[in-house]
């Protein structure tokens, strides 16, 4: 082979490489960064969300805090020359708009509230950043997960809410928190096919939960919200169990929510019977 | 005008058969004591003792505070437009409430809220009164929009510094003005500061009809002005600020109830002042039952409700006052 075609040749798998493989990755939603975390190392991200480092799990915020953050801006995006933004449906609208007339390479993902569709979104993210087989694996971890939560599930699901003190802001049908819960073995009691629907303390009272899942997010104590949470009545009431959770991190359609699904069903396996009331 | 005598009596009876009426209904249905058995009844009692009541006494408070609040502040500027919503006090207790909610001395110390709430007000009706002192009527209200604004401006602004990324999202829930799920915590943080309030605002009865009559006759009369005008800022900031704190902003009560009961007891201001409070926490008691009733997916915010209804009576008013002041 003559000099110039191998050169050529070399050149053109290099620039291959860059095309499937982005080397400066922006991610413009707390949950696509999630997904870029979990799917490729820190030096290939360029930017992820000023959330991530403080919302999520603690080794996903540990981990955002090594990379850059930014806000969304179509300005700080450009400045960081991305060879890939992931972005999702819904927010940095003007961003997302400025970004696609520059020709920037852009993936809206979904935002996927089940199982299947994180089998989707997560295949579609690690095509885009060239990490087939690191999604599978992801995948194939999950339904591990999945399964396990399955052997651990009561026959009669008990009766859950997420309540956070806050009535407008309780998840309900379409949700990753409502997924997850079913999945652990829980019925959500709010769950109403809208979003959230209002739901005060006292519709919390009379449908009886036995499970109370408490949102807890980034600097909680420093919310309205939490101050509600501990409403005297909530320990008066006989009977009811009262669990926190990581709100952001169940808040995203990701495999890492089997792994919440599945310490869900270990703990409410544990509780113990419940008391007659 | 027919000054009637019964009006404070007929107020009493109606609050107390409204008050007792409003334990019984709720979002999730109605409490009927004879239909409740076994564990049912059990939780019934836990819903009315922790929930039902403790937000039947803050409509109370809060309703008075306001609807005093309203009568004195119209008595001390002789201006019929006059209201804490309107005159920059429930935009101070604003600014302090989040101050302390988001810095988090509100969660280190929970007397941090209505005194902070109470600071607010303080500097909110000061800097309203200042400016509008020697003005008219549309000075006063023009320097209230003007110190509303700039308070508003400053809530945005810790709300933008706050380390909580929900702040934004939930003080503007918050700013619409609730009493759901409240408890008797909050009702004992707020309650000494609002009837502390209450109490000061009602003594200055006897000041406010001298006053009536002109500043130099009121002086004449041997009444302070100076001292008059402290009491006033600090009652309103006491009963309005702490109220707020625990509430949210929820406007108009202060500038209906005055207007409701004027008509039955005269104009001068000392009548007004018991009618005042006991119309506004009727009025805040009745527009707390039909947030509840309404069969909403969220339930409707208080503020909203009483923005809706108070605000037209507001636009009323002025038309009124253009047509006699041309």
């Amino acid at each position: 082979m003559s000099r110039p075609l191998v050169a050529s040749l070399l050149l053109l798998c290099a620039l291959n490489a860059t095309a499937a493989q982005p080397h400066r990755i922006v991610s413009l939603n707390f949950c696509t960064d999630q997904l870029v975390m979990a799917l490729v190392p820190p030096q290939r991200i360029a930017s992820l969300t000023w959330l991530a480092r403080t919302d999520g799990a603690a080794e996903q915020r540990a981990l955002a805090q090594r990379v850059p953050s930014n806000r969304g801006s179509a300005e700080e995006v450009l400045a960081s020359r991305p060879d890939l933004v992931l972005a999702g449906r819904y927010t940095t609208m003007t961003t997302r708009q400025l970004l696609g007339r520059v020709g920037v390479r852009m993936l809206e993902v979904d935002a996927v509230q089940d199982w299947d569709g994180i089998r989707r979104t997560t295949r579609e993210v690690a095509a885009a950043v060239g990490e087939v087989a690191r999604g599978e694996a992801l995948i194939a971890r999950m339904d591990a997960q999945l399964a396990e939560a399955a052997t651990l599930r009561a026959s009669v699901p008990l009766r859950a809410i997420g309540w956070s003190g806050a009535a407008e802001d309780v998840p309900g049908e379409d949700t990753v928190f409502n997924t997850i819960l079913v999945t652990a073995g829980a019925t959500n009691i709010a769950a109403r096919p809208v979003g959230s629907s209002g739901f005060d303390l006292e519709e919390v009272l009379r449908a009886r939960p036995r499970v109370l899942l408490r949102g807890i997010a980034y600097n909680e104590d420093r919310s309205l919200r939490s101050g509600v949470a501990d409403h005297p009545v909530l320990r008066a009431l006989p009977g009811l169990a009262i669990i926190d959770y990581p709100e952001g991190a169940w808040a995203c359609g990701v495999p890492a929510a089997a792994g919440y699904a599945l310490q869900l069903a270990r703990t409410l396996r544990a509780l113990p019977a419940e008391a007659a009331r | 005008m027919k000054k009637s005598r019964a009006l404070v009596p007929l107020l009493s009876v109606l609050l107390l058969v409204v008050a007792s009426l409003s334990l019984l209904p709720g979002r999730a249905g109605w409490l009927l004591p004879w239909r409740l058995t076994g564990s049912d009844a059990e939780l019934a009692r836990l819903i009315v003792w922790e929930l039902r009541i403790p937000r039947l006494l803050l409509a109370l408070l809060v309703g008075a505070a306001l609807g005093l609040a309203g009568a004195v502040l119209q008595g001390l500027t002789r201006n019929p437009l006059a209201e804490p919503g309107l005159l920059g006090v429930s935009s101070g207790a604003s600014l302090g409430a989040v101050i302390a909610i988001y810095s988090g001395f509100g969660a280190a110390f929970a007397l941090a809220v209505p005194l902070l709430g109470f600071a607010g007000a303080l500097l909110g009706t000061l800097l309203t009164l200042t400016l509008a002192a020697g003005g008219g009527v549309l000075s006063l209200l023009l320097a209230g929009a003007a110190v509303s604004g700039l308070l508003l401006a400053g809530t945005a602004l810790v709300l933008n510094l706050a380390p909580n990324p929900y702040a934004a999202y939930e003080i503007s829930h918050w700013m619409m003005g609730s009493l759901a799920d409240r408890s008797w915590n909050q009702l004992a943080l707020a309650a000494p500061f609002v009837l502390l309030g209450i109490v000061i605002l009602m003594a200055t009865g006897r000041s406010l009809d001298a006053l009536s009559l002109g500043e130099q006759q009121a002086a004449s009369l041997g009444v302070d002005l100076a001292r008059l005008r402290r009491q006033v800022l600090f009652g309103t900031a006491l009963a309005v600020g702490a109220a707020t704190a625990v509430t949210g902003t929820i406007g108009f009560i202060g500038l209906l109830a005055p207007h409701l009961v004027r008509a039955r007891v005269g104009h001068e201001p000392r009548r007004v002042l018991v009618p005042a409070a006991l119309m506004g926490a009727l009025l805040l008691l009745v527009a707390d039952i039909v947030a509840r009733l309404l069969p909403l997916a969220q339930e409707l915010k208080l503020g909203v409700l009483t923005g809706l209804t108070g605000s037209p009576f507001f636009l009323w008013l002025v038309w009124k006052m253009k047509e006699r002041t041309p």
